[in-house]
């Protein structure tokens, strides 16, 4: 890549006039102005104006819907136990795992879905929910829970495959990046949102 | 950009935020266009564009409360905009623009201006294409948008410094790939 002269920058800056560069140089100048003048022309475009507008009278479903989405969606159910249970449920796993079945465990995923776990730790909260691309950033969809109030809330659901931003909502109002993500990406606001990747199949 | 007797963004704003939605609208006509242009010449596709516009609006109105300066409610939707550019080329397999999403070529059927024009397009757009993300952003902020230093550090989040020399780098790889095809 070959330097141009700063004066052109400088021109180009608005920090020298114009009439003070030299005439050798201004082919380049024009050039260059030229190129912007051409990316500056009008263009045909598709207006989105009426189906912003449209997106944005449309009524946001209310908490009960949002309830009633999540009951008739399919979601994986992890259930949390006191290290007192752990050899009654260890026993119980071998047993699963041990006895030959002809059933399948889990939910059923098809082709294009995995699991997707999220974990947070956040002593003293009072709920925590995960919001993200997925649910359209409403929140109310997916709450994490803390059954042995350790503070480490959870929870896992099923998801399209691919690559979601996400992040938590801590009681209602703080929002937070899930600091054990491996990758974020930026808001748009000044912040990064958590970048999680289903992978198909993922249990 | 904006008539005389058009209410000024943060009146637009106030009003929205006091529960006018539909003078929304006001916002997306005063910006659309050239926030189309600008993520049409970030992208290479005009399809795309529409798409980061629309979605960059919306996510707009739902957190316009989070906008803390409405009087530079242009800027703000402008980082939005870029937001949903940069997201769009994290998707795809490289961040240069790809030959498809190219300009149509001209039709034989069209005056010589027009065809000439078209030819110039091409050629600067495929020029812009080869630049990374970040001095194509520079560039396009600061050429074709006309936006000052400090309104695009505003949209970017980077240092000044920091995008004089991405704009530069950028007119320099610009001249370049022209002179190639001169």
């Amino acid at each position: 890549m070959s330097l141009i002269d700063p004066r052109i920058h400088q021109v180009l800056d608005g920090e020298l006039s114009r009439q003070s560069l030299p005439s050798e140089l201004r082919p380049a100048l024009e050039r260059l102005e030229a190129a912007a003048g051409v990316l500056r022309s009008a263009m045909a475009r598709r207006s989105v104006a009426a189906w912003v507008l449209a997106e944005i009278r449309r009524p946001r479903p209310g908490p009960m819907a949002r309830l009633a989405r999540w009951l008739i969606e399919r979601h994986a159910i992890t259930v949390s136990l006191r290290p007192t249970w752990s050899f009654a449920v260890a026993v119980l796993v071998a047993a699963v795992v041990l006895v030959p079945s002809h059933g399948t465990e889990g939910p059923i995923l098809s082709a294009q879905e995995g699991i997707a776990q999220f974990v947070g730790r956040f002593p003293g909260a009072r709920s925590v929910e995960v919001v993200g691309s997925f649910t359209d950033w409403r929140s109310g969809a997916i709450p994490l829970q803390d059954d042995d109030h350790d503070g480490v809330w959870q929870t896992e659901v099923v998801l399209p495959a691919g690559e979601h931003e996400y992040m938590f909502v801590v009681d209602g109002e703080r929002w937070v990046a899930d600091p054990l993500a491996g990758r974020y990406v930026d808001d748009g606001f000044g912040r990064q949102n958590a970048i999680i990747i289903v992978r198909p199949g993922d249990r | 950009m904006q008539a005389p007797e058009e209410p000024p963004d943060a009146t637009v704003v106030a009003r929205v935020l006091s529960g006018d939605a539909e003078a929304f609208g006001i916002l997306i006509r005063r910006y659309e266009p050239a926030l189309h242009r600008f993520a049409t010449r970030m992208l290479g596709s005009a399809d795309a564009a529409a798409d980061a516009v629309a979605e960059g609006l919306v996510r707009a109105y739902r957190h316009l409360r989070s906008c803390r300066e409405p009087a530079r409610f242009r800027t703000w939707v402008y980082r939005i905009v870029a937001n949903r550019c940069k997201s769009h080329l994290a998707r795809r397999p490289s961040s240069d623009l790809s030959l498809d999403d190219l300009p149509p070529l001209p039709d034989p059927a069209d005056n010589a201006t027009a065809l000439e024009r078209a030819e110039q397009l091409m050629l600067v757009t495929r020029a812009l294409g080869g630049l990374s993300a970040e001095k194509r952003e520079a560039f396009v902020l600061k050429h074709v948008e006309g936006l000052s230093y400090e309104e695009m550090a505003a949209v970017t989040g980077a240092r000044i410094p920091t995008l004089k020399m991405r704009v530069h780098r950028a007119r320099e790889a610009l001249l370049d790939t022209l002179k190639e095809y001169q």
